[in-house]
């Protein structure tokens, strides 16, 4: 299906994804179910000719990510190379290994900011979700990324068991001194999709932890910036995906696949092109996935003549494709959505749960049997 | 909050200003965000270096675009840059 014809506006962002090895197995994990079998990366020289490429095209922002991206025993030449290039850096990090002779390291390399995930408030439910003893580290090095002047992100994943935890999360976020607070509530792909029924909140849950991050935003401005992003599922319209496809986004995952986002390496047929066969411009201009929900051309009712298609593009592609079988469908997340029962239905199934199904963690063995 | 004329002004420590030569303009950049700002924007946070107060980024940019009338979009803009963290006054 083709795009429209006008040039596609320039990447902005680029999300490198280094490695999927990760020592932790949170099960919401957003990474492919079965990513143990995609274990080939992308060597220096490859990621260096995509940071170069992207840089060109006009990408400014840049994230590493994984799976956990200390991992990679290059982090510290990508790092000061994408700094040589003009890049602003993240390091999307869950903190483990990480010391204080790496934050030095980093820093001297050009990194920007540093954000660590924090899985609960409490140590017994934070290593519980991570799957690993993790808590008090990821804290102290909090305290050190401070210490070092970096920007510190807080970012907590939120769910259905660790969500009444909202005011101390908070707590803990003023006492580590975070700039900014990630508060995301789970979106429901990859490893999160199959946890779903255990992940879900329930309505009082999200009405209570919405008061409070509110009463905090409040009380915090013009210290601590607090984001909120809300859980999709409750909100009736659908997120703007991807701030548009193939507008602002490229994703390169661990093998060298380009994405438009993140989770569209699982749409099937979808012929997602890899930088070892293609240079970055003719991805993000030529490709059939960078194209192909690129303008409405794509669109079916109810989205084609909804006044809104500007606004969200449809919603989401991958959580149309996951929740009714066809990318092509609005994101059922939508009211407006024919299909949006398949929603409603999600939400009553996840609050009827009654046996105690366990949480399907991360990991390799698990990521194996799909 | 709103600016306070006799102190200086600078941009945050978590935000940095950047030209684009891909997309022709300045950029904002903090932490996982962008901003991208139209040339008036642009001008101000300039000269938001921790010297200039108010009156001094009015009169500079009252110079140099020969006018006279530009003390209250900058002031508008400086308030609206302030509540959303993007410069501080140091006391």
């Amino acid at each position: 299906m083709a795009g429209s014809l006008k040039a596609p506006s320039p990447p902005r962002w680029l999300l490198a994804e280094l490695t999927y090895s990760c020592p932790l197995q949170c099960p919401y994990c957003s990474n492919p179910l079965d990513y143990a079998n995609l274990s080939t990366e992308l060597s220096t020289d490859d990621w260096k000719r995509v940071l170069k490429q992207s840089r060109e095209m006009g990408a400014v922002q840049l994230g590493f990510s994984g799976g956990e991206p200390l991992i990679r025993k290059d982090l510290v030449e990508l790092v000061s190379y994408s700094h040589k290039l003009g890049y602003y850096i993240n390091l999307i990090t869950s903190g483990y290994n990480m010391d204080e002779a790496k934050i030095i390291e980093l820093k001297e390399a050009g990194l920007d900011h540093i954000q660590v995930s924090i899985q609960a408030s409490s140590q017994e439910l934070n290593d519980f979700i991570a799957g690993t003893k993790s808590f008090e580290h990821k804290k102290s090095v909090a305290k050190l990324i401070k210490k070092h002047g970096y920007p510190m992100v807080l970012c907590v994943v939120l769910h259905r068991q660790n969500i009444h935890q909202m005011k101390d999360i908070l707590e803990m976020a003023i006492e580590l001194g975070a700039d900014f607070v990630e508060l995301a509530n789970t979106q429901y792909y990859g490893w999160a999709h199959h946890n779903r029924d255990q992940l879900m909140p329930t309505q009082q849950q999200l009405h209570d932890a919405e008061g409070i991050a509110k009463e905090y935003q409040t009380s915090q401005q013009g210290n601590m910036k607090i984001y909120y992003v809300v859980p999709d599922y409750y909100e009736g319209r659908p997120k703007a995906c991807m701030n548009g496809w193939g507008t602002t986004f490229l994703t390169i995952a661990p093998d060298g696949v380009a994405l438009p986002c993140h989770s569209a390496r699982q749409l099937p047929n979808f012929n997602c092109p890899n930088v070892n066969d293609s240079s970055i411009s003719d991805i993000w201009n030529k490709s059939e996935a960078f194209n192909y929900f690129r303008g409405d051309d794509w669109m079916k009712e109810p989205c084609r003549s909804c006044s809104e298609k500007d606004k969200d593009f449809g919603g989401c592609h991958c959580q149309a494709f996951l929740l009714t079988g066809d990318a092509t469908n609005a994101d059922p997340v939508c009211d407006l959505s024919p299909q949006h029962q398949i929603v409603t239905d999600a939400i009553e199934q996840a609050a009827n749960l009654t046996d105690d199904k366990p949480l399907v963690f991360r990991n390799s063995k698990n990521s194996k049997k799909f | 909050m709103s600016i306070q004329t006799e102190l200086a002004i600078q941009l945050s420590a978590t935000y940095r200003l950047q030209w684009e030569k891909a997309q022709d303009m300045f950029v904002l950049l903090y932490p996982e965000g962008l901003i991208e700002l139209n040339q008036s924007s642009a001008e101000i946070l300039q000269i938001c270096d921790g010297q200039n107060t108010l009156k001094d980024i009015v009169s500079t940019l009252e110079k140099k675009f020969s006018t006279n009338n530009l003390e209250s979009d900058i002031k508008n803009f400086l308030n609206t840059a302030l509540d959303n963290g993007w410069i501080t006054q140091s006391t």
